[in-house]
Protein backbone atom coordinates (compact mmCIF):
# COMPACT_ATOMS: atom_id res chain seq x y z
CA UNK A 1 0.00 0.00 0.00
CA UNK A 2 3.29 2.55 0.43
CA UNK A 3 4.27 1.77 -2.52
CA UNK A 4 0.98 2.66 -4.18
CA UNK A 5 0.68 6.00 -2.34
CA UNK A 6 4.59 6.75 -3.13
CA UNK A 7 3.83 5.77 -7.06
CA UNK A 8 0.80 7.99 -6.75
CA UNK A 9 2.65 10.78 -5.21
CA UNK A 10 5.97 10.81 -7.46
CA UNK A 11 3.53 10.95 -10.55
CA UNK A 12 1.78 13.83 -9.30
CA UNK A 13 4.80 15.58 -8.19
CA UNK A 14 6.29 14.96 -11.65
CA UNK A 15 3.62 17.01 -13.30
CA UNK A 16 4.17 19.41 -10.96
CA UNK A 17 7.55 19.90 -11.51
CA UNK A 18 7.00 19.91 -15.20
CA UNK A 19 4.79 23.08 -14.43
CA UNK A 20 8.30 24.31 -13.04
CA UNK A 21 10.55 23.23 -15.60
CA UNK A 22 11.88 27.07 -16.91
CA UNK A 23 13.00 26.96 -13.26
CA UNK A 24 14.09 24.11 -12.96
CA UNK A 25 16.63 24.64 -16.13
CA UNK A 26 17.66 27.59 -15.10
CA UNK A 27 18.20 26.06 -11.29
CA UNK A 28 20.70 23.57 -13.37
CA UNK A 29 22.57 26.13 -15.19
CA UNK A 30 23.33 27.80 -11.87
CA UNK A 31 25.21 24.52 -11.19
CA UNK A 32 27.85 24.60 -13.71
CA UNK A 33 29.85 25.66 -10.84
CA UNK A 34 32.35 22.21 -11.23
CA UNK A 35 32.82 23.37 -15.11
CA UNK A 36 34.51 26.73 -13.87
CA UNK A 37 36.86 24.88 -11.58
CA UNK A 38 37.09 22.61 -14.58
CA UNK A 39 38.97 25.16 -16.43
CA UNK A 40 41.19 26.46 -14.16
CA UNK A 41 42.98 22.96 -12.92
CA UNK A 42 42.66 21.86 -16.70
CA UNK A 43 44.75 25.19 -17.44
CA UNK A 44 47.29 24.40 -14.10
CA UNK A 45 47.45 20.69 -15.75
CA UNK A 46 48.55 22.36 -19.41
CA UNK A 47 51.08 24.49 -17.22
CA UNK A 48 52.15 20.84 -15.78
CA UNK A 49 51.67 21.79 -12.09
CA UNK A 50 48.91 18.71 -11.34
CA UNK A 51 49.12 14.92 -11.74
CA UNK A 52 46.31 14.81 -14.46
CA UNK A 53 45.84 15.65 -17.74
CA UNK A 54 43.53 18.12 -18.80
CA UNK A 55 41.09 15.44 -20.30
CA UNK A 56 40.90 14.02 -16.89
CA UNK A 57 39.94 17.02 -15.04
CA UNK A 58 36.96 17.07 -17.78
CA UNK A 59 36.18 13.86 -17.14
CA UNK A 60 36.14 14.19 -13.59
CA UNK A 61 34.39 17.66 -13.23
CA UNK A 62 31.54 16.18 -15.64
CA UNK A 63 31.09 13.13 -12.99
CA UNK A 64 30.91 16.03 -9.89
CA UNK A 65 28.65 17.73 -11.63
CA UNK A 66 26.34 14.67 -12.05
CA UNK A 67 26.67 13.66 -8.75
CA UNK A 68 25.72 17.04 -7.55
CA UNK A 69 22.54 17.24 -9.70
CA UNK A 70 21.30 14.03 -8.42
CA UNK A 71 22.24 15.12 -4.28
CA UNK A 72 20.19 18.62 -4.67
CA UNK A 73 18.00 19.17 -2.14
CA UNK A 74 15.32 22.18 -0.82
CA UNK A 75 13.77 20.23 1.83
CA UNK A 76 14.69 22.75 4.44
CA UNK A 77 12.96 25.80 2.34
CA UNK A 78 9.81 23.43 1.66
CA UNK A 79 9.27 22.06 5.41
CA UNK A 80 10.36 25.66 6.83
CA UNK A 81 7.27 26.96 4.42
CA UNK A 82 4.99 24.40 5.42
CA UNK A 83 5.58 25.24 9.35
CA UNK A 84 5.18 28.80 8.70
CA UNK A 85 2.12 29.02 6.24
CA UNK A 86 0.81 26.46 8.31
CA UNK A 87 0.22 24.02 5.73
CA UNK A 88 1.80 21.41 7.60
CA UNK A 89 -1.67 21.44 9.04
CA UNK A 90 -3.25 19.48 5.73
CA UNK A 91 -0.52 16.80 5.50
CA UNK A 92 -1.02 16.58 9.63
CA UNK A 93 -4.25 15.69 8.93
CA UNK A 94 -3.84 13.02 6.66
CA UNK A 95 -2.64 9.42 7.51
CA UNK A 96 0.87 9.21 5.71
CA UNK A 97 3.60 11.05 7.25
CA UNK A 98 4.60 14.50 5.60
CA UNK A 99 8.21 13.24 4.86
CA UNK A 100 6.76 10.83 2.08
CA UNK A 101 5.30 14.28 0.86
CA UNK A 102 8.23 15.80 0.75
CA UNK A 103 10.72 12.99 -0.93
CA UNK A 104 7.90 12.46 -3.45
CA UNK A 105 8.63 16.48 -4.34
CA UNK A 106 12.49 15.65 -4.84
CA UNK A 107 12.08 12.42 -6.67
CA UNK A 108 9.21 14.14 -9.22
CA UNK A 109 12.11 16.66 -10.05
CA UNK A 110 14.47 14.40 -10.72
CA UNK A 111 12.60 13.44 -13.75
CA UNK A 112 11.95 16.30 -14.69
CA UNK A 113 15.93 17.28 -14.02
CA UNK A 114 17.01 13.74 -15.91
CA UNK A 115 16.40 14.67 -19.39
CA UNK A 116 18.20 18.28 -19.13
CA UNK A 117 21.44 16.68 -17.79
CA UNK A 118 21.28 14.07 -20.88
CA UNK A 119 21.48 17.38 -22.72
CA UNK A 120 24.17 19.05 -21.12
CA UNK A 121 25.91 16.11 -21.28
CA UNK A 122 25.57 15.69 -24.90
CA UNK A 123 27.00 19.35 -25.52
CA UNK A 124 30.06 18.50 -22.85
CA UNK A 125 30.65 15.23 -24.84
CA UNK A 126 30.88 17.48 -28.44
CA UNK A 127 33.05 20.11 -27.26
CA UNK A 128 35.68 17.85 -25.15
CA UNK A 129 35.50 14.96 -27.35
CA UNK A 130 36.94 12.10 -25.50
CA UNK A 131 36.58 13.30 -21.82
CA UNK A 132 33.37 11.17 -21.32
CA UNK A 133 34.39 7.19 -21.86
CA UNK A 134 31.84 4.15 -20.66
CA UNK A 135 33.37 3.34 -17.52
CA UNK A 136 31.55 0.22 -17.41
CA UNK A 137 27.94 -1.28 -15.42
CA UNK A 138 29.50 -2.38 -12.43
CA UNK A 139 31.38 1.77 -11.93
CA UNK A 140 27.97 2.75 -12.96
CA UNK A 141 25.78 0.99 -11.20
CA UNK A 142 28.27 1.80 -7.62
CA UNK A 143 28.56 5.47 -8.35
CA UNK A 144 25.00 5.20 -8.94
CA UNK A 145 23.97 3.55 -5.61
CA UNK A 146 26.73 5.58 -3.93
CA UNK A 147 24.50 9.01 -5.62
CA UNK A 148 21.27 7.74 -4.09
CA UNK A 149 22.81 7.31 -0.81
CA UNK A 150 24.24 10.79 -0.58
CA UNK A 151 20.84 12.13 -1.88
CA UNK A 152 19.21 10.57 1.64
CA UNK A 153 21.95 11.69 3.52
CA UNK A 154 21.27 15.57 1.80
CA UNK A 155 17.70 15.02 2.36
CA UNK A 156 17.72 14.51 5.96
CA UNK A 157 19.88 16.76 6.87
CA UNK A 158 17.86 19.62 4.57
CA UNK A 159 14.90 18.19 6.52
CA UNK A 160 16.40 18.41 9.90
CA UNK A 161 17.00 21.60 9.26
CA UNK A 162 13.65 22.40 7.90
CA UNK A 163 12.39 20.69 11.16
CA UNK A 164 13.99 23.33 12.98
CA UNK A 165 11.00 25.74 11.93
CA UNK A 166 9.15 24.68 15.05
CA UNK A 167 11.89 26.27 17.37
CA UNK A 168 13.14 29.31 14.88
CA UNK A 169 11.32 31.71 12.88
CA UNK A 170 13.51 31.01 9.53
CA UNK A 171 16.04 27.82 9.91
CA UNK A 172 16.61 27.52 6.28
CA UNK A 173 19.89 29.23 5.79
CA UNK A 174 21.49 27.00 8.32
CA UNK A 175 21.50 24.90 5.33
CA UNK A 176 24.29 27.26 3.70
CA UNK A 177 26.87 25.82 6.18
CA UNK A 178 26.50 22.33 5.02
CA UNK A 179 26.52 23.61 1.45
CA UNK A 180 29.86 25.34 2.14
CA UNK A 181 31.68 22.22 3.76
CA UNK A 182 30.42 20.54 0.74
CA UNK A 183 32.18 22.65 -1.50
CA UNK A 184 35.65 22.35 0.26
CA UNK A 185 35.25 19.01 1.29
CA UNK A 186 33.28 16.78 -1.23
CA UNK A 187 35.95 17.18 -3.81
CA UNK A 188 33.61 19.76 -5.66
CA UNK A 189 36.92 22.41 -5.89
CA UNK A 190 39.77 19.68 -6.41
CA UNK A 191 39.81 16.08 -6.39
CA UNK A 192 40.32 14.87 -2.63
CA UNK A 193 43.65 12.98 -4.11
CA UNK A 194 45.38 16.56 -4.31
CA UNK A 195 44.65 17.16 -0.69
CA UNK A 196 46.93 16.44 2.47
CA UNK A 197 47.03 13.14 3.52
CA UNK A 198 46.20 14.41 7.17
CA UNK A 199 43.43 16.20 5.66
CA UNK A 200 42.31 13.01 3.76
CA UNK A 201 42.13 10.68 6.43
CA UNK A 202 40.20 13.14 8.70
CA UNK A 203 38.03 13.80 5.76
CA UNK A 204 37.21 9.86 5.35
CA UNK A 205 34.91 9.74 8.42
CA UNK A 206 33.38 12.37 7.71
CA UNK A 207 30.10 12.67 4.92
CA UNK A 208 31.16 15.18 2.59
CA UNK A 209 33.79 13.48 0.23
CA UNK A 210 31.49 10.25 -0.13
CA UNK A 211 28.80 12.74 -1.40
CA UNK A 212 30.47 13.33 -4.40
CA UNK A 213 34.02 12.31 -4.58
CA UNK A 214 33.06 8.71 -3.91
CA UNK A 215 30.54 8.52 -6.84
CA UNK A 216 32.65 11.04 -9.10
CA UNK A 217 35.58 8.39 -8.72
CA UNK A 218 33.69 5.40 -9.87
CA UNK A 219 32.26 7.41 -12.94
CA UNK A 220 35.27 8.90 -13.77
CA UNK A 221 38.06 6.56 -12.77
CA UNK A 222 40.62 8.88 -11.98
CA UNK A 223 41.39 7.44 -8.22
CA UNK A 224 40.28 3.80 -6.95
CA UNK A 225 36.51 4.56 -5.83
CA UNK A 226 36.99 3.80 -1.46
CA UNK A 227 33.87 1.67 -0.91
CA UNK A 228 34.42 2.26 2.83
CA UNK A 229 32.80 5.25 1.78
CA UNK A 230 29.57 3.35 1.53
CA UNK A 231 29.65 2.38 5.13
CA UNK A 232 30.59 5.81 6.39
CA UNK A 233 27.88 7.48 4.16
CA UNK A 234 24.94 5.00 5.80
CA UNK A 235 25.93 5.53 8.92
CA UNK A 236 25.56 9.45 8.70
CA UNK A 237 22.34 8.90 6.64
CA UNK A 238 21.20 6.56 9.73
CA UNK A 239 22.60 9.58 12.37
CA UNK A 240 20.43 12.12 10.53
CA UNK A 241 17.70 9.73 9.59
CA UNK A 242 17.47 9.55 13.58
CA UNK A 243 17.73 13.32 14.10
CA UNK A 244 14.94 14.35 11.83
CA UNK A 245 12.63 11.85 13.88
CA UNK A 246 13.67 12.95 17.20
CA UNK A 247 12.93 16.76 15.66
CA UNK A 248 9.56 15.62 14.49
CA UNK A 249 8.60 14.44 17.82
CA UNK A 250 9.98 17.19 19.74
CA UNK A 251 8.99 19.79 17.12
CA UNK A 252 4.96 19.03 16.83
CA UNK A 253 4.57 19.78 20.24
CA UNK A 254 5.43 23.42 19.15
CA UNK A 255 3.55 23.24 16.36
CA UNK A 256 0.69 26.13 16.55
CA UNK A 257 -0.90 25.57 13.19
CA UNK A 258 -0.68 29.72 12.72
CA UNK A 259 -2.37 30.53 9.69
CA UNK A 260 -4.32 27.60 9.32
CA UNK B 1 -26.64 6.39 25.49
CA UNK B 2 -23.94 6.42 22.13
CA UNK B 3 -20.53 6.98 23.01
CA UNK B 4 -19.72 10.88 21.97
CA UNK B 5 -18.03 11.85 18.69
CA UNK B 6 -16.23 14.44 19.97
CA UNK B 7 -15.21 15.17 23.31
CA UNK B 8 -13.65 18.42 24.55
CA UNK B 9 -12.91 17.54 28.85
CA UNK B 10 -11.28 21.18 30.37
CA UNK B 11 -9.33 21.66 26.84
CA UNK B 12 -7.11 24.56 27.39
CA UNK B 13 -4.18 25.73 24.84
CA UNK B 14 -1.95 28.28 26.21
CA UNK B 15 0.60 30.57 23.85
CA UNK B 16 3.68 31.76 24.05
CA UNK B 17 4.38 34.54 21.61
CA UNK B 18 7.14 37.00 21.69
CA UNK B 19 6.68 40.64 21.67
CA UNK B 20 8.64 43.13 20.54
CA UNK B 21 8.68 47.29 20.30
CA UNK B 22 8.34 48.98 17.00
CA UNK B 23 11.89 50.82 15.83
CA UNK B 24 15.55 50.23 16.36
CA UNK B 25 15.90 50.26 19.94
CA UNK B 26 13.03 48.09 20.23
CA UNK B 27 14.25 45.50 17.84
CA UNK B 28 18.09 46.08 19.64
CA UNK B 29 15.69 45.02 22.91
CA UNK B 30 14.12 42.13 21.40
CA UNK B 31 17.26 40.91 20.15
CA UNK B 32 18.91 40.87 23.48
CA UNK B 33 16.24 39.99 25.79
CA UNK B 34 13.25 38.63 23.89
CA UNK B 35 10.06 39.07 25.80
CA UNK B 36 6.77 37.03 25.43
CA UNK B 37 3.57 36.55 26.56
CA UNK B 38 1.81 34.01 27.51
CA UNK B 39 -1.91 34.09 25.58
CA UNK B 40 -4.45 32.02 26.76
CA UNK B 41 -6.21 31.15 23.73
CA UNK B 42 -8.85 28.52 25.20
CA UNK B 43 -9.77 27.81 29.19
CA UNK B 44 -11.08 24.69 30.23
CA UNK B 45 -13.63 24.39 27.34
CA UNK B 46 -15.78 21.09 27.73
CA UNK B 47 -18.58 19.75 25.47
CA UNK B 48 -19.61 16.58 24.01
CA UNK B 49 -21.08 16.10 20.60
CA UNK B 50 -23.20 13.01 19.59
CA UNK B 51 -22.80 10.99 17.27
CA UNK B 52 -24.57 12.16 13.83
CA UNK B 53 -25.29 16.01 15.28
CA UNK B 54 -24.91 19.08 13.96
CA UNK B 55 -22.97 22.05 16.43
CA UNK B 56 -22.73 25.73 15.49
CA UNK B 57 -19.33 26.92 17.24
CA UNK B 58 -19.62 30.74 17.73
CA UNK B 59 -17.24 33.54 18.97
CA UNK B 60 -16.05 36.54 17.96
CA UNK B 61 -12.15 36.76 16.07
CA UNK B 62 -9.90 35.32 18.65
CA UNK B 63 -12.06 33.99 20.65
CA UNK B 64 -10.49 30.71 20.63
CA UNK B 65 -12.60 28.70 18.21
CA UNK B 66 -9.85 27.81 15.64
CA UNK B 67 -7.50 26.86 18.79
CA UNK B 68 -10.46 24.52 19.61
CA UNK B 69 -11.14 23.05 16.18
CA UNK B 70 -7.28 22.47 15.99
CA UNK B 71 -6.56 20.57 19.24
CA UNK B 72 -10.11 18.17 18.21
CA UNK B 73 -8.01 17.57 14.78
CA UNK B 74 -4.66 16.86 16.70
CA UNK B 75 -2.53 19.43 15.12
CA UNK B 76 -1.47 21.08 18.56
CA UNK B 77 -1.40 19.30 22.03
CA UNK B 78 -3.37 21.01 24.47
CA UNK B 79 -1.68 22.29 27.38
CA UNK B 80 -4.39 20.58 29.72
CA UNK B 81 -7.54 18.59 29.69
CA UNK B 82 -8.52 15.88 26.97
CA UNK B 83 -9.46 15.60 23.43
CA UNK B 84 -11.21 12.48 22.17
CA UNK B 85 -12.93 12.14 18.37
CA UNK B 86 -14.32 8.75 17.99
CA UNK B 87 -12.96 8.15 21.02
CA UNK B 88 -9.03 8.28 20.13
CA UNK B 89 -6.95 10.99 21.39
CA UNK B 90 -6.41 12.78 17.72
CA UNK B 91 -2.94 14.30 18.59
CA UNK B 92 -1.28 10.95 18.25
CA UNK B 93 -2.45 10.84 14.27
CA UNK B 94 -4.07 7.02 14.84
CA UNK B 95 -4.35 6.53 10.73
CA UNK B 96 -7.80 4.91 11.95
CA UNK B 97 -9.15 8.30 12.94
CA UNK B 98 -7.49 9.84 10.44
CA UNK B 99 -9.40 7.89 8.06
CA UNK B 100 -12.85 9.03 9.65
CA UNK B 101 -11.87 12.51 9.95
CA UNK B 102 -11.76 15.72 8.57
CA UNK B 103 -10.83 19.81 8.50
CA UNK B 104 -11.98 21.98 5.81
CA UNK B 105 -10.53 25.48 6.53
CA UNK B 106 -12.47 28.40 4.79
CA UNK B 107 -8.92 30.48 4.89
CA UNK B 108 -7.06 27.51 3.41
CA UNK B 109 -6.25 25.45 0.73
CA UNK B 110 -4.60 21.70 0.26
CA UNK B 111 -5.11 21.47 -3.49
CA UNK B 112 -2.49 21.51 -5.36
CA UNK B 113 -2.34 24.87 -7.16
CA UNK B 114 -0.54 24.57 -10.21
CA UNK B 115 -2.30 21.33 -11.48
CA UNK B 116 -6.18 20.02 -11.80
CA UNK B 117 -8.23 19.37 -9.31
CA UNK B 118 -8.23 15.57 -9.98
CA UNK B 119 -4.35 15.36 -9.09
CA UNK B 120 -5.34 16.28 -5.63
CA UNK B 121 -7.99 13.71 -5.91
CA UNK B 122 -5.98 11.44 -7.06
CA UNK B 123 -3.28 11.86 -4.31
CA UNK B 124 -6.05 11.84 -1.69
CA UNK B 125 -7.51 8.74 -2.78
CA UNK B 126 -3.60 6.87 -2.41
CA UNK B 127 -3.02 8.52 0.83
CA UNK B 128 -6.26 7.39 2.11
CA UNK B 129 -6.37 3.54 0.43
CA UNK B 130 -8.99 4.00 -1.73
CA UNK B 131 -9.10 2.33 -4.78
CA UNK B 132 -9.14 4.66 -7.90
CA UNK B 133 -12.26 3.30 -9.31
CA UNK B 134 -13.87 3.53 -6.14
CA UNK B 135 -12.69 7.12 -5.74
CA UNK B 136 -13.80 7.80 -9.32
CA UNK B 137 -17.60 6.91 -7.87
CA UNK B 138 -17.31 8.95 -5.00
CA UNK B 139 -15.85 11.69 -7.05
CA UNK B 140 -18.61 11.82 -9.60
CA UNK B 141 -21.52 12.08 -6.74
CA UNK B 142 -19.73 14.50 -5.06
CA UNK B 143 -19.11 16.77 -7.85
CA UNK B 144 -22.53 16.15 -8.44
CA UNK B 145 -24.18 17.07 -5.54
CA UNK B 146 -21.75 20.50 -5.59
CA UNK B 147 -21.92 21.18 -9.13
CA UNK B 148 -18.86 20.93 -10.40
CA UNK B 149 -18.57 18.43 -12.65
CA UNK B 150 -17.21 20.75 -15.05
CA UNK B 151 -14.18 22.40 -13.71
CA UNK B 152 -12.76 18.76 -11.95
CA UNK B 153 -9.70 18.96 -15.19
CA UNK B 154 -8.91 22.63 -14.81
CA UNK B 155 -6.05 24.19 -12.80
CA UNK B 156 -6.75 25.22 -9.43
CA UNK B 157 -5.50 28.45 -9.97
CA UNK B 158 -8.00 28.91 -12.74
CA UNK B 159 -11.06 27.99 -10.78
CA UNK B 160 -13.27 30.93 -8.93
CA UNK B 161 -13.19 31.17 -4.96
CA UNK B 162 -16.86 29.72 -5.16
CA UNK B 163 -15.49 26.54 -7.28
CA UNK B 164 -12.49 26.33 -5.42
CA UNK B 165 -13.85 25.78 -2.24
CA UNK B 166 -16.49 23.68 -3.41
CA UNK B 167 -13.27 20.83 -4.97
CA UNK B 168 -11.35 21.90 -1.75
CA UNK B 169 -14.80 20.50 0.33
CA UNK B 170 -14.58 17.38 -2.46
CA UNK B 171 -11.08 16.84 -1.63
CA UNK B 172 -11.47 16.97 2.00
CA UNK B 173 -14.61 14.70 1.58
CA UNK B 174 -13.02 12.01 -0.42
CA UNK B 175 -12.51 9.30 2.17
CA UNK B 176 -16.27 10.26 3.61
CA UNK B 177 -15.65 11.05 6.86
CA UNK B 178 -17.74 10.47 9.81
CA UNK B 179 -16.55 13.79 12.11
CA UNK B 180 -16.07 16.70 9.92
CA UNK B 181 -14.99 20.17 11.33
CA UNK B 182 -15.80 22.88 9.49
CA UNK B 183 -14.00 26.49 9.76
CA UNK B 184 -15.70 29.24 7.78
CA UNK B 185 -16.59 26.99 4.97
CA UNK B 186 -18.47 29.58 3.23
CA UNK B 187 -15.29 32.80 4.07
CA UNK B 188 -16.01 35.37 1.25
CA UNK B 189 -18.40 33.51 -1.27
CA UNK B 190 -20.98 34.62 -2.50
CA UNK B 191 -24.63 34.10 -1.67
CA UNK B 192 -25.11 31.31 -4.58
CA UNK B 193 -22.22 30.11 -3.34
CA UNK B 194 -22.67 29.93 0.14
CA UNK B 195 -26.49 28.38 -0.58
CA UNK B 196 -24.91 25.34 -2.64
CA UNK B 197 -22.44 24.77 0.27
CA UNK B 198 -24.83 24.23 2.97
CA UNK B 199 -27.35 22.48 0.67
CA UNK B 200 -24.37 20.62 0.00
CA UNK B 201 -23.18 19.62 4.22
CA UNK B 202 -26.67 18.92 4.53
CA UNK B 203 -27.15 16.43 2.41
CA UNK B 204 -24.03 14.92 3.23
CA UNK B 205 -25.01 14.83 6.74
CA UNK B 206 -28.17 13.18 6.11
CA UNK B 207 -26.70 10.54 3.50
CA UNK B 208 -23.33 9.80 5.94
CA UNK B 209 -24.82 10.51 9.83
CA UNK B 210 -21.51 12.37 9.65
CA UNK B 211 -21.28 14.38 12.60
CA UNK B 212 -20.52 18.59 12.27
CA UNK B 213 -18.87 21.02 14.00
CA UNK B 214 -18.74 24.31 12.51
CA UNK B 215 -17.64 27.70 12.74
CA UNK B 216 -18.96 30.64 10.59
CA UNK B 217 -19.05 33.98 10.83
CA UNK B 218 -22.45 33.92 8.41
CA UNK B 219 -25.45 33.40 11.03
CA UNK B 220 -27.76 31.53 8.11
CA UNK B 221 -24.86 28.96 8.05
CA UNK B 222 -25.71 28.26 11.29
CA UNK B 223 -29.44 28.73 11.39
CA UNK B 224 -29.50 26.61 8.34
CA UNK B 225 -27.66 23.10 9.74
CA UNK B 226 -26.99 23.54 13.11
CA UNK B 227 -29.36 23.06 15.95
CA UNK B 228 -27.37 23.35 18.73
CA UNK B 229 -25.05 25.98 18.92
CA UNK B 230 -21.50 26.36 21.42
CA UNK B 231 -20.74 29.72 22.37
CA UNK B 232 -17.05 30.94 23.49
CA UNK B 233 -15.58 34.20 24.27
CA UNK B 234 -12.16 34.82 25.69
CA UNK B 235 -11.25 30.71 25.66
CA UNK B 236 -14.10 30.00 27.80
CA UNK B 237 -17.29 28.51 27.37
CA UNK B 238 -20.23 30.74 27.38
CA UNK B 239 -23.00 29.08 26.11
CA UNK B 240 -23.92 25.04 25.57
CA UNK B 241 -27.95 24.78 23.92
CA UNK B 242 -30.38 25.02 21.56
CA UNK B 243 -30.16 27.42 19.23
CA UNK B 244 -33.48 28.81 20.19
CA UNK B 245 -32.29 28.97 23.62
CA UNK B 246 -29.28 31.26 22.64
CA UNK B 247 -32.31 33.64 21.43
CA UNK B 248 -34.13 33.21 24.75
CA UNK B 249 -31.56 33.77 26.95
CA UNK B 250 -29.20 36.23 25.56
CA UNK B 251 -32.54 38.43 23.71
CA UNK B 252 -35.39 39.22 25.99
CA UNK B 253 -36.40 41.45 23.30
CA UNK B 254 -38.33 41.49 19.65
CA UNK B 255 -37.67 43.44 17.18
CA UNK B 256 -40.69 45.88 15.88
CA UNK B 257 -40.57 47.00 12.46
CA UNK B 258 -43.28 50.28 11.70
CA UNK B 259 -43.27 51.42 8.48
CA UNK B 260 -45.03 54.99 8.34
CA UNK B 261 -47.50 57.08 6.65
CA UNK B 262 -45.01 60.60 7.68
CA UNK B 263 -41.70 60.28 8.95
CA UNK B 264 -40.63 61.03 12.75
CA UNK B 265 -37.93 62.08 14.32
CA UNK B 266 -35.71 59.45 15.62
CA UNK B 267 -35.75 60.87 19.16
CA UNK B 268 -39.71 60.23 19.24
CA UNK B 269 -39.63 56.53 19.43
CA UNK B 270 -36.33 56.21 22.55
CA UNK B 271 -39.13 55.96 24.94
CA UNK B 272 -40.54 52.65 23.34
CA UNK B 273 -37.22 50.71 23.08
CA UNK B 274 -33.93 50.50 21.70
CA UNK B 275 -33.84 52.30 18.39
CA UNK B 276 -32.02 50.44 15.68
CA UNK B 277 -33.18 52.40 13.03
CA UNK B 278 -34.97 55.36 12.30
CA UNK B 279 -35.08 58.51 11.06
CA UNK B 280 -37.18 57.73 7.50
CA UNK B 281 -40.20 56.18 6.92
CA UNK B 282 -39.21 53.20 8.25
CA UNK B 283 -38.55 52.28 12.08
CA UNK B 284 -36.95 49.30 14.00
CA UNK B 285 -36.86 48.88 17.79
CA UNK B 286 -36.26 46.32 19.93
CA UNK B 287 -38.41 46.20 22.27
CA UNK B 288 -38.43 43.98 25.84
CA UNK B 289 -40.93 41.20 25.55
CA UNK B 290 -42.49 42.24 29.35
CA UNK B 291 -43.44 45.36 27.27
CA UNK B 292 -44.32 44.12 23.52
CA UNK B 293 -47.76 44.20 23.90
CA UNK B 294 -48.59 47.84 25.67
CA UNK B 295 -45.58 49.44 23.24
CA UNK B 296 -47.53 48.15 20.38
CA UNK B 297 -50.89 49.07 21.47
CA UNK B 298 -49.50 52.78 22.26
CA UNK B 299 -47.73 52.67 18.43
CA UNK B 300 -51.09 52.13 16.98
CA UNK B 301 -52.47 54.87 18.62
CA UNK B 302 -49.92 57.65 18.55
CA UNK B 303 -48.59 56.78 14.71
CA UNK B 304 -50.36 56.22 11.04
CA UNK B 305 -48.46 53.40 10.65
CA UNK B 306 -48.71 51.45 6.91
CA UNK B 307 -47.28 48.60 8.56
CA UNK B 308 -45.75 47.04 11.41
CA UNK B 309 -44.46 43.70 12.23
CA UNK B 310 -42.81 41.96 15.23
CA UNK B 311 -40.17 39.27 14.53
CA UNK B 312 -37.20 37.23 16.98
CA UNK B 313 -34.42 39.79 16.57
CA UNK B 314 -31.87 38.39 14.06
CA UNK B 315 -29.46 36.01 15.06
CA UNK B 316 -26.34 38.38 14.51
CA UNK B 317 -27.62 41.14 16.91
CA UNK B 318 -28.34 38.24 19.51
CA UNK B 319 -24.81 36.87 19.02
CA UNK B 320 -23.41 40.49 19.11
CA UNK B 321 -24.83 41.17 22.47
CA UNK B 322 -23.55 38.10 23.78
CA UNK B 323 -19.92 38.82 22.78
CA UNK B 324 -20.46 42.51 24.23
CA UNK B 325 -21.75 41.16 27.49
CA UNK B 326 -18.98 38.50 27.72
CA UNK B 327 -20.18 36.46 30.77
CA UNK B 328 -23.82 34.27 31.27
Amino acid sequence: MLLAKVRTLLAVHFAYMLEYRAEIFFWILGGLAPFFFMAAWSEAARQGYTPYSPLEYARYFFAVFVARQLAIVWANWTFSDWVRSGKLSFYLLQPLDPMWRLLADHLGERGVRFPVLAVIGAVFAALFPGALVWPGWGALALGLAASALAFLLSFFVAYSVGLLAFWLEDATEIFELWYVLVLFFSGMLAPLSLYPEAVQRVLLWTPFPHLVYLPASYWSGLEPADARGFAVLLVWTLVFFAVTRLLWRLGRRRYSAMGA
Amino acid sequence: MAAPAVLAEQLSKTFLVAEKDPGFAGTLRHFVRRRYRRIEAVRGVSFEIAPGEVVGFLGPNGAGKTTTLKMLTGLVQPTSGRARVLGRDPYRREAALLRNLTLVMGNKQQLIWDLPVLDTLRVNAAVYEIPWAEAERRTAELAELLEIEGVLRQPVRKLSLGERMKAELLASLLHRPRVLFLDEPTLGLDVNAQLAVRRFLKAYRERYGATLLLTSHYMADIEALAERVIVIHEGRLLYDGPLGGLVERFAPFKEVRLVLARPAAAATFARYGEVEEAGGLRVRLLVEKERLTAVVAELLANFELRDLSVDEPPLEEVIGRVFAKGAV
